[in-house]
């Protein structure tokens, strides 16, 4: 490929689904590697699986799944990984929660789905293990072409394997409001 | 450690604010509000705010750092407030509180956002902050407090039955088209109004009151009276409507803070929260204690309304108290009662 890859040991961490994810990874290897579920508990489950994580190896990048997902629990994986990453000074970047899914799914023609609440689902299609365009947030009924794989957890060695690096998280949605002068 | 190096993070409403202390100094308080984005909903907006936190919440880390020229490596311990508050801003604050913590490897203190802004005074005073009666006011809260112990034994006096003092003054601002916040704004508009124009009410003073419930508040009352006064008089003047209804407020919150002093013989009050930073409130507060004998203390305006060194303040205080650290997996609490200290 033509790029140099420093030998790494990173902390991959997700907490795009009901899941908290955390894992180790030193090349192909997964050195470290723990969930808790709750989908209201990543607050308190994020830093006990890390301390976890840290006591079998020191870590020196971060990888952290940027969505899309419920809110309230996506932010405390980006929060934590991005001060993480400050306090050790190494590097954090963040990748689509949505790919790693998908990267478990050995199939020609797919689509990934994830509950986003509200009924909805986010989601996005793979062709030749590719996605194609962008997630999306839809009512389930409205997601159609190719079978669907509902409901499955961030596989953290694909989370870590994808180059990507977004910055900002996927929400696909925006903030419920109603302006004062709208009421 | 006799002075400890401690950096705050406070997320539970619409400021992302980060502040590093030494011992009870005061080295860095940077504090970056999306009350912007909340203005034009008459309100804090929860998801609003919580994006605004992740979004500021590196930058905010960097300025704090910079302003009190040290590096994170000199940090003995992170402090975060874990509630009360919104538990989506809450968590923004509290994953990257557990971030820094453990990259760090330095202990943890979540503690309470109210005794955290009672214990802001601690770096504008020396001597020792508790005990204190504290009376402690802002958009969410309007408590009467004893402080035995700002680290560990606070018990609440009384509170109020319905809306906060800040909560009050947002609401008669909007009704009198003042914007979001109110508090600045009728503060601003009062200083030119006269205080006994209208003789608005004083919730829970009556002596059946005085009896049964004298520590609590009541400002509906107030709210509903004003907003009377307003449709009945359509040629009324905003500067004695803003200063009369401010004035109620004071009058009702001062009477009931001294009566708490005087109740539990203890000669010192500390007004704490953003309504703490109102210019008549403090005004009057210096006139009463004077004459009741009452030590006085209100942290300087900036440290009144949210912000991280009262975080780190309080953080402080733990660490020099011996206090124990929080455990890796703590929860961040949306109602986390003022009697518990730290979780």
């Amino acid at each position: 490929m033509g790029r140099v890859f420093v030998v790494s040991k990173v902390l991959a961490i997700d907490t795009s689904t009901s899941r908290t994810s955390v894992a180790i990874i030193d090349g192909d290897t997964v050195v470290f590697s723990g969930f808790r579920d709750g989908a209201t508990a990543h607050g308190p489950s994020l830093p006990a699986l890390v301390q976890e994580a840290l006591a079998v190896s020191e870590v020196n990048e971060v990888v952290v799944g940027m969505g899309p997902g419920p809110f309230t629990g996506l932010r405390v994986g980006i929060a934590f990984a991005q001060s993480f990453a400050l306090a050790r000074e190494i590097p954090v970047r963040g990748v689509c929660s949505l790919d790693a899914i998908a990267a478990q799914i050995d199939e020609k023609d797919f689509i990934i789905t994830v509950d986003a609440r509200r009924k909805e689902v986010y989601w996005a299609r793979y062709k030749d293990g590719v996605r194609v365009g962008e997630p999306a947030v839809d009512f389930p009924a409205d997601v159609t072409g190719a079978p669907i794989h509902a409901d499955l957890f961030p596989d953290m060695r694909s989370l870590v394997a994808f180059p990507g690096d977004i910055t900002e998280p996927i929400y696909l949605r925006r903030p419920d409001a109603v302006a004062t002068v709208d009421r | 450690m006799s002075e400890p190096i401690v950096l705050g993070i406070e997320t539970s409403c619409d400021e992302t604010a980060v502040g590093i202390v030494r011992g009870r100094t005061l080295l860095a308080n940077v504090i970056a509000s999306s009350v912007e984005e909340h203005a034009r909903f008459g309100g804090v907006v929860p998801e609003i705010a919580s994006r605004a936190h992740l979004e500021a919440m590196i930058p905010t880390l960097h300025q704090a750092l910079k302003d009190s020229k040290i590096s994170l490596k000199d940090i003995d311990a992170v402090a975060v407030t874990g509630g009360p508050g919104l538990v989506g801003a809450l968590l923004v604050g509290v994953g990257s509180a557990a971030g820094l913590a453990l990259g760090l490897n330095k202990p943890i203190y979540a503690v309470n956002h109210l005794a955290a802004h009672v214990s802001v005074d601690s770096l504008t005073h020396s001597n020792p902050l508790d005990p204190t009666i504290a009376l402690l006011v802002s958009g969410g809260h309007s408590s009467l407090l004893q402080v035995d112990d700002i680290t560990g034994s606070i018990t609440k006096l009384g509170e109020t039955m319905d809306d906060a003092a800040g909560e009050a003054f947002d609401k008669i601002a909007r009704v009198m088209k003042l914007g979001f916040p109110g508090g600045p704004a009728i503060d601003k508009l009062a200083h030119d109004g006269d205080a006994n124009a209208i003789d608005f009410p004083r919730g829970l003073t009556t002596s059946n009151d005085w009896q049964t419930r004298p520590f609590d508040f009541s400002f509906s009352g107030l709210k509903t009276a004003v907003a009377r006064y307003l449709e009945a008089t359509p040629d009324y003047k905003k500067s004695d409507v803003a200063a009369s209804f401010q004035e109620a407020i004071v009058d009702v919150l001062l009477l009931k803070a001294v009566a708490a002093c005087k109740q539990s013989g203890i000669d010192s009050l500390v007004i704490a929260g953003g309504v703490a930073a109102n210019s008549r409130l403090r005004a009057v507060a210096q006139e009463r204690c004077d004459k009741a004998g009452i030590q006085l203390r209100v942290p300087s305006p900036g440290l009144c309304t949210d912000n991280g060194a009262m975080v780190a303040a309080l953080g402080s205080l733990m660490v020099s108290a011996g206090r124990r650290p929080s455990p890796a997996a703590f929860d961040a609490d949306s109602s986390l009662p003022v009697t518990t200290v730290s979780l």
